[in-house]
């Protein structure tokens, strides 16, 4: 019989290079924020999903209704949160997914899922990356079998979830049609910026410029109308932008206005000619 | 009928010649120039930005609305880039076959360029200081 399927959330990374917690970051244009996105996706495979968090953080925005999981002091890192849940539970397997992957989607998982094997399971179910082949070792299955494999590898001082799964050999799949992008994490706040939707072109005007600190740039956004683009522009640069005008493509635009791929949007402050 | 944006310095004068006509009996002008000094400080310099492709565009609606609803010949050129006190930074002019319309039309001309055309001052002052001039947001054309 298959091991039954738990999902742990991993949240306790520190963002260091993005500078604040990605769990609490609401990235794209749902309002939520990505422990949320996390919490759901695994909810929608497993009966039981747990938040990995380090000892004595508290649960992100979005996962305060999971169960927490101390990370292990037998590693560091990711694998210190996949030990204490094999230390949770060792019966279970364990569908283990970071945080900070917006683009994982439901279909994504569910292939995964799908290639688990009934008899004589492999230890680890994982994607190959799309960008070099190598193991997607945070957006994967770890079968009851892995514990015995990882706690090996911690105790020589191994603690590289990817360095693990290339040193075992383990089996990859490919990621589904169309998903190719779907394990891009986000790392830094240039990642977070480019990190999905469709590509425009943005001009900063007056004082806006300075505020903004450049005068042309070109984003990637999800937001479907002007409206939304102004409201997520001024969150994510903490800009007052109530008396703001937006033209698309060279006019004056309406707050219900759908944006298109490469359109040419102005942001314009009150005007001052004259 | 002309609108125009124009980098420093701009000359009317070709727009001026466009509301010629013996069927005007009379012709007013404005001329913005550029002030020393601005809500107490004194300003040496005047730099305006323009969103040329939709400030010609809005310009060119405005002059349509207001030479229809006036009956009148309309013109006007704006300033871009860096100027200095006593520069001129925008011209309107406005020709009709009496006064009144004339007056009527170069007053609602200027304020509507104030109001709707995407244009931006930014002030230098004597102290070396600069600021973007923040515009009126209420949209509607009054003077300021």
């Amino acid at each position: 019989m298959t091991p039954r399927l738990n999902g742990l959330l991993l949240a306790g990374g520190k963002s260091s290079r993005m500078g604040r917690d990605k769990a609490s970051m609401v990235v794209g244009g749902d309002g939520i924020t990505q422990a949320q996105r996390g919490a759901d996706l695994l909810g929608k495979f497993c009966e039981r999903t747990f938040v990995s968090l380090r000892d004595g953080q508290t649960a992100p925005e979005g996962a305060q209704g999971l169960e927490v999981l101390v990370d292990s002091p037998l590693a560091q890192g990711p694998l210190s949160g996949i030990l204490a849940a094999f230390q949770k539970d060792p019966e279970a397997a364990w569908l283990v997914l970071a945080c900070d992957l917006p683009f994982v989607s439901e279909q994504v998982l569910s292939d995964l899922i799908a290639h688990r094997k009934t008899n004589d399971a492999p230890p680890f179910v994982a994607f190959a990356s799309s960008s070099d082949s190598l193991p997607e070792p945070l957006c994967a299955i770890y079968e009851p079998s892995a514990r015995a494999v990882l706690e090996r590898h911690a105790a020589r001082g191994h603690f590289c979830p990817r360095h693990i799964l290339i040193e075992e050999k383990a089996d990859l799949i490919a990621l589904p049609e169309g998903a190719a992008e779907a394990l891009t994490n986000l790392n830094t706040p240039q990642d977070l910026e480019e990190a999905g939707g469709f590509p425009i072109h943005l001009s900063w005007f007056g004082h806006l410029s300075e505020l903004r600190g450049l005068s042309d740039e070109t984003i990637r956004t999800k937001t479907e109308t002007a409206g939304a683009l102004l409201h997520e522009l001024s969150q994510r640069h903490g800009l007052d932008l109530s008396t703001t005008r937006l033209a698309v493509n060279d006019e004056f635009a309406s707050g219900d206005q759908p944006l298109r791929p490469g359109d040419k949007i102005a942001l314009l402050p009150p005007f001052s000619g004259g | 009928m002309s609108f125009r944006i124009h980098p420093h310095p701009i000359d009317p004068a070709p727009l001026r010649q466009e509301l010629e006509g013996n069927e005007h009996g009379g012709l007013v002008f404005f001329e913005g120039r550029v002030r020393n000094h601005h809500e107490g400080r004194s300003v040496v310099g005047l730099h305006y930005q323009a969103y040329l492709e939709l400030a010609e565009k809005e310009g060119r609606r405005l002059l349509e609305e207001i030479s229809t609803k006036h009956g009148v010949r309309a013109a006007a050129i704006h300033a871009t880039g860096d100027l200095q006190p006593g520069d001129l930074a925008v011209w309107v002019g406005a020709a009709a076959a009496h006064r009144e319309e004339a007056f009527a039309a170069c007053r609602e001309l200027i304020d509507a360029i104030k109001a709707r055309v995407p244009i931006w001052k930014r002030e230098t002052y004597a102290d070396g200081h600069g600021e973007w001039v923040e515009g009126c947001a209420c949209g509607s054309q009054h003077s300021h």
